[in-house]
């Protein structure tokens, strides 16, 4: 094994830096759809909040007021998805592929106006590696796990955050609630709206993270359409997790590896293609009910009308 | 299938004195959604043009110019055209039957590989070589588009996800074949060339490079209009489409229309993809041409999942990245500025209570009606 992949602790690594922007992404899709608002868009909110990270840091040479950027961007983004889709009930789905559209078409047209080049932005202040004191120490699992980028650790505070803020909060239980059965969130009182606004709104900014840390931990700096169906992969994860976050996460972590072991095998051994191809694959065998049936929540892709 | 004796609705022998009154108003209610999209989409572009120092009126005087004001222009707006009519038609004759088709950018690569494929070893045969080709494409384009539908009468699998999961599949299925099996020496990587007898020919007449694949697209939207309303099979999917129970209750099975359907589509999608490498491109080359299959839900929703509706959608996103490459030339406004446009009509074409709040019920109730029992889930 570790002739062909390298050293182990360097899979670890690399699988978590990919897995790190799935995860995020995967989350944020998760309070949406969750509140009743598929959110196709994903990948289109990813591309948009690296790019706006990518020009805060560029204009301030701060890598967190890129972070700021991006973070207002992915926001900005969501928020029309749910005014469409929520407020002037337009479809769930052509709204995200709009957002999708939206993205790559403005991303392209704004790195044109802003940087004067096509394709790939100037380089800009990034998220360096902050290895974390003692927890790097330990051999081999450390400096994979605890020698990342800040976004990294985030990541790994978010999953628990959204386990607790989806199933131990109020909130979680009526955003639940909201995508199971509206109606009963109506009469008890609270805004079906307004839960699937926060709902949207938190997508946004979870995708944000997972955009930013493309274009500003990965990478430094923003190239055209560096999403690359990254935003359809946690699309992906989220399903096979069942939309749970525990289970999104672990999902985005074996589609990280899957990418790793892309980059680290040997070309000859397996098709990288085929490596590729293996979220998808494995969300379609997911959804046809092997293994456990994956269930949507019951009200999703549908606008809500007060009687 | 010749003609079939579909049973006249009541409704219709109710008003048929008032029969062309009603043809107006119909289409009248089918324009005011795309009318209304587009032309806030050009006021929002135009303030974005504006932002970035330009004068709007010459950025949209240039785009017109260069989307219809030369035969060279009319040429270069037919060939972006002709790929959206048949992924536009994949997504609207999916969503006659209440389905939702995100999977022509798969099915495209498909048809595309296909043809990549085929092309080179039938490239011997000339012109019948390219019908065999796109008949091909038709196969492995149904085939592909069957498997969301079959996953979806079986399993009850929602089509919205496993095509696009299906797309990713499908790129990078045709992704491996045109590196590994097909590939072979050159500065692209790439399938080889197809013999100059077996590609689609130029229509010439000074329209550069359009090619007589527009012409095999309009009768592809034909194909799909007799299919969808001159058939019993498309009068059951669009029955499927408008009430699923009432047509499971007249015994017309849900799960076979539902895999025809997007079968159907799949092979309309393909086929776009054929006729792109066998018209344009004559090979396949990695990568390949990206965003049609996206670009045809947009083609589709503007033409209300009609075969004319969509040729005319298709026309317009043609047009528009056409000319886009002419403001582009003529002002400092980048082309993506099309990508914008597009993107922005697509977000308003369904938003029924935005149309209403604007243009008020009456508009809605006309439009609307239409609208949501094309969307039905």
């Amino acid at each position: 094994m570790g002739e062909i992949f390298g050293a182990p602790g360097e899979l670890l690594a690399s699988t978590i830096r990919f897995a790190t922007p799935l995860v995020l992404a995967a989350l944020g899709g998760m309070f949406s759809e969750r509140s009743g608002v598929v959110n196709i868009g994903l990948e289109g909110l990813m591309l948009i909040s690296a790019f706006a990270g990518v020009v805060g840091a560029s204009l301030s040479g701060n890598a967190f007021v890129g972070l700021g950027f991006a973070l207002a961007a992915g926001l900005a983004f969501a928020l029309v998805h749910a005014l469409m889709c929520v407020t002037f009930e337009a479809d769930q789905i052509i709204s995200g592929t709009a957002i999708n559209l939206l993205a790559l078409g403005g991303t392209g047209f704004l790195l044109v106006v802003i940087f004067g080049t096509g394709g790939t932005s100037p380089r800009v202040e990034g998220f360096e590696e902050l290895p974390i004191p003692l927890l790097s120490d330990i051999p081999v699992v450390g400096p994979a796990l605890f020698s990342q980028s800040l976004l990294v650790y985030l990541m790994y505070l978010l999953v628990p955050v959204t386990f607790f803020v989806l199933f131990r909060t109020p909130f979680g239980l009526r955003l639940r609630a909201t995508g199971e059965v509206p109606e009963a969130v109506d009469t008890a009182g609270v805004s079906v709206t307004r839960m699937r606004y926060y709902g949207v709104a938190l997508s946004g900014l979870l995708a944000a993270l997972g955009g930013v840390y493309l274009s500003m931990g990965l990478l430094s700096a923003f190239t055209e359409n560096m999403t690359g169906g990254r935003g359809f992969i946690a699309l992906a994860a989220l399903i096979f997790g069942r939309w749970h976050p525990i289970g999104a996460a672990a999902a985005a972590l074996l589609f990280g590896f899957a990418q790793a072991v892309t980059i680290q095998a040997p070309q000859d051994l397996i098709p990288q293609e085929f490596l590729q191809m293996l979220p998808y694959v494995l969300t379609i065998v997911v959804l046809a009910g092997f293994g456990g049936r994956a269930i949507a929540p019951a009200a999703i892709g549908k606008p809500y009308r007060k009687e | 299938m010749s003609e079939d004796q579909t049973p006249q609705r009541p409704d219709e022998e109710a008003t048929r004195g008032s029969r062309l009154h009603r043809v107006l108003l119909d289409t009248g209610g089918a324009l005011v959604f795309p009318l209304f999209a587009i032309l806030i989409s050009f006021l929002i572009g135009a303030v974005i043009v504006l932002a970035t120092g330009n004068n709007p009126l010459a950025a949209y005087a240039a785009l017109l110019q260069g989307a219809v004001g030369s035969p060279t222009a009319i040429g270069r707006t037919l060939l972006g055209a002709t790929p959206l009519i048949f992924t536009g038609l994949a997504v609207a004759v999916a969503f006659r039957a209440g389905l939702f088709n995100i999977g022509g950018e798969g099915q495209l690569y498909i048809g595309a590989i296909t043809a990549a494929w085929l092309g080179v070893s039938l490239g011997f045969l000339g012109p019948i070589g390219i019908v065999l080709v796109l008949l091909a494409c038709v196969l492995t384009g149904f085939l592909w588009g069957a498997i969301p539908g079959f996953l979806k009468a079986r399993f009850g699998a929602h089509e919205v996800i496993t095509t696009i999961m299906l797309n990713y599949i499908g790129i990078y299925l045709a992704t491996y074949l045109a590196l590994k099996p097909l590939r072979t020496e050159g500065l692209v990587p790439g399938t080889d060339t197809i013999d100059i007898a077996a590609r689609i020919p130029f229509i010439g007449l000074g329209l550069g490079r359009a090619n007589y694949g527009f012409f095999i697209a309009l009768f592809a939207a034909v194909v799909a209009y007799l299919l969808l309303w001159r058939t019993r099979r498309g009068f059951q999917i669009r029955a499927v489409g408008l009430s699923p129970g009432a047509a499971n209750y007249a015994g017309m099975g849900i799960g076979m229309n539902t895999v025809l359907a997007l079968a159907i589509g799949g092979a309309f999608a393909a086929v776009g993809g054929g006729v792109e490498v066998l018209g344009v491109y004559g090979k396949m080359t990695v990568p390949f041409v990206t965003q049609l299959g996206f670009n045809g839900i947009g083609v589709a929703l503007l033409g209300r999942n009609h075969p004319a509706g969509v040729v005319l959608g298709a026309l317009l996103f043609g047009g528009l990245y056409s000319g886009a490459q002419e403001m582009q030339f003529a002002t400092d406004v980048p082309l993506q500025l099309a990508n914008v446009l597009l993107a922005v009509i697509l977000l308003l074409v369904t938003a029924t209570k935005l149309v209403e709040l604007v243009l008020g019920k009456r508009a809605r109730a006309l439009a609307g009606a239409r609208l949501e029992k094309g969307l039905g889930q």
